[in-house]
C-alpha cells in the first residue's frame, strides 16, 4: 500500500466517505458473537498502534534529545563552559565563608574583575595591622539581572551559614543596565536563567507562566541549561557576523610588535605559573589575576612595551565605537528592569554584609564622555538606586588616581596598572572602615 | 501553546495517553478532545474561549434553522445572520482598529484634525481560520451541499480541533464532520507518515526562524544594504513564510494524522508554480479553494463578463483577511492585478504558442517571471507601510548601489536559495514517495531522529508562527 501524502488523503477519504454514508443512525439490530470478535480484535489493534505511537515519541525525543546533549557536551557547550568563572566563584564560597578573617567582597562586571586585586589590598591592609580576606567577584557577561540571582544564591549560602561580610563593595555600572545591553543579552537568558536560578524560583516562573516555566525547567533538566536560542546564536554569529567597529586602523609594525609581545607575554606566563590549570576564578588569587610582586622585571618590561603598543588610538577609538554600539556608553538608555534588578543585587548583600558600599569604578574619560542627556539619566538612576536603598552611590569614574594611561580599553583598568591604583585607592577609602 | 514548545510536547503526551488507552469509544473521544482543544486554545488566552465557542453553537443552529426554513426567503434569513454574525466578530476583533484609523488618516488627509480612540482590543489567536470553517458549514447547508449534523458537541470539537485550530487547514465541515463523526485510528503505517510529516514540519520552522535574520534585516536597515542583500533578504522573506506557514501545516497533518485524522495538504512545492493562477493553485490551497468557492462564485465566478472584476475582488479580500493593514490590501491587489493580467495575455494572440509550449526553457522562462512576481508581492506583505515597501521594491532595482557587500553576503544568498530549494525537495518527496522511506524501519526512524534532534539543538520556540497573528 502506498502512503505517500496524496495516497493516503484518498485512503482516508474512502473510509470518511463510509462514515458519511452511517449517518446519524445508530444501528439497532443484534449485535453478533462475530461482530463482537471482530470489534475486540480491532480495538487489540488499535491498541498495539497507539503502544507503538507512544513509545515512538517517548524515545524518538528521548534518542534526538540524547543526540542533542552529545553534540553539545562534544563542543564544550554546558554550563561550566559558558559561566565557568561564575561557577567555579560559586564553588568556592564555602571555602570562603570558612575563611578566619574578616571578609570583603567586591561583586560587580568585568571592570571590577579587571580593576580590582584582592592581594595588594589584603597585603595592604595587614601592613596596617588589619586582617582581611577580599575577593573579587567580577563578572563579565552577567547584567544586573543576572547579578541578582547570582547574589541570592550567595546571600543563601551566608545566611545558612550565619556568616557576614564585613564589606561589600558593589560596582554600579551604568553601561551593563541600558537597553542596548539589555537587547544584546536576550539569546542568553534562558540559558543564564537556568543556570543561576533555584528551583523554587523556575517554579514561581512557571506559575505565572506555565509555557514559560515548562520551557526553563525542559533547558535546566534534559538540555543541561544551554538553549537552543544559544545554540542558534552562536552559530548565526558565525554567518551573520555583527558590525565590527573596525574603522580606525594600527600600522603594520604596531600590530606586528603587539602579536610578538602577546607571545612573550603568554610564554612568561607559562614560565611562571606552571600549576596554573586554566581556571577563571582561582582560589589563590581571589579571583583576580596576578600581581605585579610576582613578575621578574623583564616581565614588568615587556608589559610596558605591550601596552605602549596595544593603547594606541585607533584601538582605543575602535573599543569606543563598538562599546557605543553594543552598551551605549555615552548615550546611557537605561532599562528600567535591570535598574530594579541592581537595587535587588544590593539588598541581598545588605542581607548578609557588616557594611554595603556601592560605587562606579573609574572609566576612561579620554575617550568615554557623556551626552548631557546621559547625564540627567544617570543621575535619574541614581537617584532611585539611593532612595531604593539607602546608600549614597561613591562615584570613583574620574578619581585623579587613576589616569587615563591606565586604562586597556575604554572602560577596564590595566592590570599592574590600572588595577593597582585604583585598588590602592580603596585601600585609603576603606582601611578605616575596616 | 506551540507545536515545537516543550509545552506542547508534554501536553501532547497527556494527550494521546487518554485518546489512545482511556477513551476508547467514539464520545469520549470527541469530549476529550474538544476539552483538550480548549485548553490549548486557551493556553493563548482562555477569555476568548467563549468566542471560539459561541460562535460554533450559534452556527450549529443557523444551519439547522436554515435547514428546517421552507421557503428560501427564510433560509437566506438564517445565512445573512451567520455571515453577520461571523464577519461581524471579524471585523470587531481584526478590522476595527484599521477602520478606525484609515478613517482618522482619510480626515487629517481632507485636512481636518478629529480626534479617534482605536478599541486596542488583543485579536483572538486563530480568528480569521476558525470563522471561515464556521461559515463554510452554514452555506453549504444554504446551498444543499450537506446536511446539518446532528451532535452540538461533535460540532464543536471539529471546529476548535487543536491540530489545526490557530493556523489552519481552513477544513470544510463537509470534510471534517464525518471523521468527527466515526473518528478510524489510524494504521501504524499511518502513523508513521504522521511522524514524518511532524519532523519535516519542524525542520520548515527552524530554517524558517534561521532565515528571519537576513529577512529582518532587509526590512529594517535596507538603507545600507546592498542590492544581492535586499534581494537576499526578501527570498529569506518568501523562505521564512513558506516554512514557517507550510511546516505548521505540515505538523498539524501529521499530529491529525496520529489522532486518525486527514486533513488535506495546504500547500503543492508553491515556487515551482509557472504562473500566478497556478501558484494560487499550490500556495494556502484551503484559503484559495474557500475564497473560490464561497466568494469568487458567489461574485459570479467567470460568468458575465466580470471575471476581471470578481479575480481582484476576491484577491483583495484575501489579502485583507491575511491582515487589517493597507500593505495586505496592496498584496491582494497585487495579486488580484497580476492574475488578471495573466488571464489577458494568455487571450493574446502573440502569446498563444508561448503560453501552449511545455518545452524546459519555455517553463524556465514562465517560472522565473512567476517567482519575480512573487518576490516582489511578498515586499508588500512584509514591509511595514506601502512607502516603504515602494522604497525597497527600489532598491531592489537599483544596480550600482553605493551600499558595500557587507561579510558573507553571497554565501547568505547561496545558501537562502539552497534551502528554499531544499524544502520543495522535501515536499515533493513527501507529496510523491514517502511510503517508500516509511516502509524502511531503520532508515526511517534514523532520519526522524535526526530530524528531530537538529530541530531541537537549534530551533528556537521563542518565535511563533507568523500565520498566528492572521
Amino acid at each position: 500500500m502506498s502512503l505517500s501524502t496524496s495516497n493516503f488523503n484518498e485512503m482516508k477519504s474512502a473510509e470518511m466517505n463510509e462514515a458519511m454514508s452511517l449517518g446519524e443512525q445508530a444501528p439497532t439490530e443484534q449485535v453478533s458473537a462475530e461482530q463482537i470478535t471482530s470489534s475486540t480484535t480491532a480495538q487489540a489493534e488499535d491498541r498495539r498502534v497507539f503502544i507503538k505511537i507512544t513509545l515512538a515519541i517517548v524515545l524518538g525525543m528521548m534518542a534526538a534529545m540524547g543526540l542533542v546533549r552529545l553534540l553539545l557536551d562534544a563542543n564544550g557547550a554546558n554550563k561550566q563552559g559558558i559561566l565557568g568563572r561564575v561557577l567555579q566563584a560559586q564553588a568556592a564560597i564555602p571555602q570562603i565563608i570558612a575563611e578566619p578573617n574578616d571578609l570583603v567582597m567586591f561583586y560587580g562586571s568585568s571592570m571590577t574583575r579587571a580593576g580590582f586585586s584582592p592581594r595588594k589590598f589584603d597585603g595592604d591592609l595587614k601592613a596596617m595591622g588589619k586582617d582581611i580576606s577580599s575577593f573579587n567577584f567580577g563578572f563579565g557577561g552577567l547584567n544586573p539581572y543576572y547579578q541578582d540571582l547570582l547574589s541570592r544564591r550567595i546571600a543563601e549560602q551566608f545566611i545558612e551559614q550565619d556568616r557576614k561580610l564585613k564589606l561589600a563593595l558593589i560596582e554600579f555600572n551604568p553601561f551593563q543596565t541600558t537597553s542596548t545591553r539589555w537587547n544584546r543579552a536576550k539569546f542568553s537568558l534562558d540559558s543564564f536563567i537556568t543556570m543561576l536560578s533555584n528551583d523554587a524560583e523556575l517554579w514561581q516562573i512557571l506559575q505565572e507562566d506555565l509555557s514559560r516555566g515548562i520551557h526553563l525547567f525542559n533547558i535546566k533538566y534534559i538540555r543541561n541549561h544551554v538553549s537552543a536560542e544559544m545554540v542558534t546564536s552562536y552559530y548565526s554569529r558565525e554567518l551573520f557576523p555583527p558590525q565590527r567597529g573596525q574603522r580606525f586602523k594600527d600600522d603594520e609594525e604596531t600590530v606586528t610588535v603587539r602579536r610578538s609581545l602577546g607571545k612573550e607575554l603568554n610564554a612568561a606566563f607559562e614560565k611562571d605559573y606552571p600549576n596554573y590549570s586554566g581556571e577563571e576564578w582561582y582560589y589563590p588569587w581571589q579571583g583576580a589575576g596576578t600581581i605585579p610582586e610576582e613578575r621578574s622585571a623583564e616581565t614588568l618590561a615587556i608589559f610596558d612595551n605591550y601596552y605602549a603598543a596595544s593603547q594606541t588610538e585607533a584601538r582605543m577609538k575602535n573599543d569606543r565605537l563598538s562599546r557605543i554600539r553594543s552598551a551605549d556608553i555615552e548615550e546611557l538608555h537605561f532599562e528600567p528592569f535591570l535598574v530594579e534588578s541592581f537595587i535587588g543585587i544590593v539588598k541581598n548583600f545588605q542581607r548578609f554584609s557588616d557594611k554595603v558600599e556601592v560605587v562606579m569604578l573609574p572609566k576612561n574619560s579620554r575617550y568615554i564622555d557623556y551626552t548631557p542627556e546621559a547625564k540627567i539619566r544617570l543621575a535619574k538612576a541614581i537617584k532611585q538606586i539611593e532612595q531604593a536603598t539607602g546608600i549614597k552611590i561613591k562615584d570613583h569614574q574620574d578619581i585623579k588616581e587613576v589616569n587615563a594611561d591606565m586604562y586597556r580599553d575604554t572602560t577596564h583598568l590595566s592590570r599592574y596598572r590600572g588595577d593597582i591604583a585604583y585598588t590602592d585607592f580603596l585601600v585609603s577609602e576603606y582601611a578605616q572602615a575596616l | 501553546m506551540i507545536f515545537n514548545t516543550p509545552i506542547f510536547f508534554w501536553f501532547f503526551c497527556i494527550f494521546i495517553l487518554f485518546y489512545g488507552f482511556a477513551f476508547l469509544k467514539q464520545t469520549p473521544k470527541v469530549y476529550l478532545l474538544l476539552v483538550s482543544s480548549l485548553i490549548f486554545y486557551g493556553g493563548w488566552n482562555y477569555s476568548f474561549i467563549p468566542l471560539l465557542v459561541g460562535s460554533g453553537i450559534a452556527d450549529y443552529f443557523i444551519a439547522q434553522a436554515i435547514d428546517n426554513s421552507s421557503s428560501q426567503g427564510n433560509k437566506k434569513r438564517w445565512l445573512t445572520l451567520s455571515l453577520l454574525l461571523n464577519l461581524g466578530i471579524l471585523a470587531t476583533f481584526k478590522y476595527a482598529d484599521f477602520a478606525i484609523a484609515s478613517v482618522a488618516d482619510l480626515f487629517s488627509v481632507l485636512g481636518y484634525q478629529a480626534s479617534f480612540s482605536t478599541l486596542s482590543w488583543v485579536l483572538p489567536v486563530g480568528i480569521s481560520f476558525y470563522t471561515f470553517q464556521s461559515m463554510s458549514y452554514t452555506i453549504d447547508v444554504y446551498r444543499g451541499d450537506m446536511k446539518p449534523r446532528k451532535g452540538l458537541v461533535e460540532f464543536v470539537a471539529a471546529l476548535s480541533f487543536f491540530p489545526q485550530l490557530v493556523a489552519g487547514p481552513i477544513l470544510r465541515a463537509k470534510h471534517i464532520l464525518p471523521q468527527m463523526h466515526a473518528i478510524s485510528m489510524p494504521k501504524w503505517l499511518e502513523a508513521k507518515h504522521g511522524f514524518l510529516l511532524i519532523t519535516v514540519g519542524l525542520i520548515k520552522k527552524t530554517g524558517a526562524d534561521i532565515l528571519a535574520i537576513p529577512a529582518d534585516k532587509a526590512f529594517t536597515a535596507q538603507e545600507s544594504l546592498s542590492t544581492l542583500e535586499m534581494w537576499t533578504g526578501v527570498l529569506a522573506f518568501s523562505g521564512q513564510i513558506y516554512g514557517d506557514f507550510s511546516g505548521y501545516t505540515d505538523m498539524a497533518i501529521g499530529l491529525a494524522i496520529l489522532l486518525g485524522f486527514n486533513i488535506p495538504l495546504n500547500f503543492r512545492v508553491p515556487y515551482f508554480a509557472i504562473s500566478p493562477v497556478d501558484f494560487w493553485r499550490r500556495w494556502h490551497i484551503s484559503l484559495s479553494s474557500w475564497l473560490k468557492d464561497y466568494l469568487y462564485i458567489s461574485l459570479g465566478g467567470n460568468r458575465n463578463n466580470n471575471r476581471t472584476r470578481n479575480v481582484f475582488l476576491t484577491m483583495l479580500l484575501g489579502g485583507l483577511w491575511h491582515g487589517a493593514a493597507w500593505t495586505f490590501v496592496a498584496w491582494g491587489a497585487f495579486h488580484g492585478a497580476i492574475i488578471t493580467l495573466t488571464h489577458y495575455l494568455a487571450n493574446l494572440q502573440i502569446f498563444s504558442s508561448f503560453n501552449r509550449s511545455n518545452t524546459l526553457a519555455v517553463s524556465l522562462v514562465k517560472w522565473a517571471v512567476t517567482f519575480y512576481l512573487i518576490l516582489i508581492g511578498w515586499v508588500f506583505f512584509r514591509a511595514i507601510d506601502i512607502n516603504s515597501a515602494i522604497t525597497i521594491i527600489g532598491n531592489l532595482h537599483t544596480f550600482g548601489s553605493a551600499s558595500q557587500l557587507g561579510t558573507n553576503a553571497w554565501s547568505i544568498f547561496i545558501l537562502t536559495s539552497v534551502w528554499i530549494l531544499l524544502m520543495h525537495v522535501m515536499d515533493y518527496f513527501v507529496i510523491k514517495s514517502a511510503d517508500k522511506l516509511e516502509k524502511k524501519n531503520w532508515q526511517f526512524w534514523l532520519l526522524i531522529i535526526l530530524g528531530q534532534a537538529l530541530c531541537l539543538l537549534i530551533g528556537e520556540p521563542s518565535n511563533e508562527f507568523i500565520y498566528f497573528q492572521f
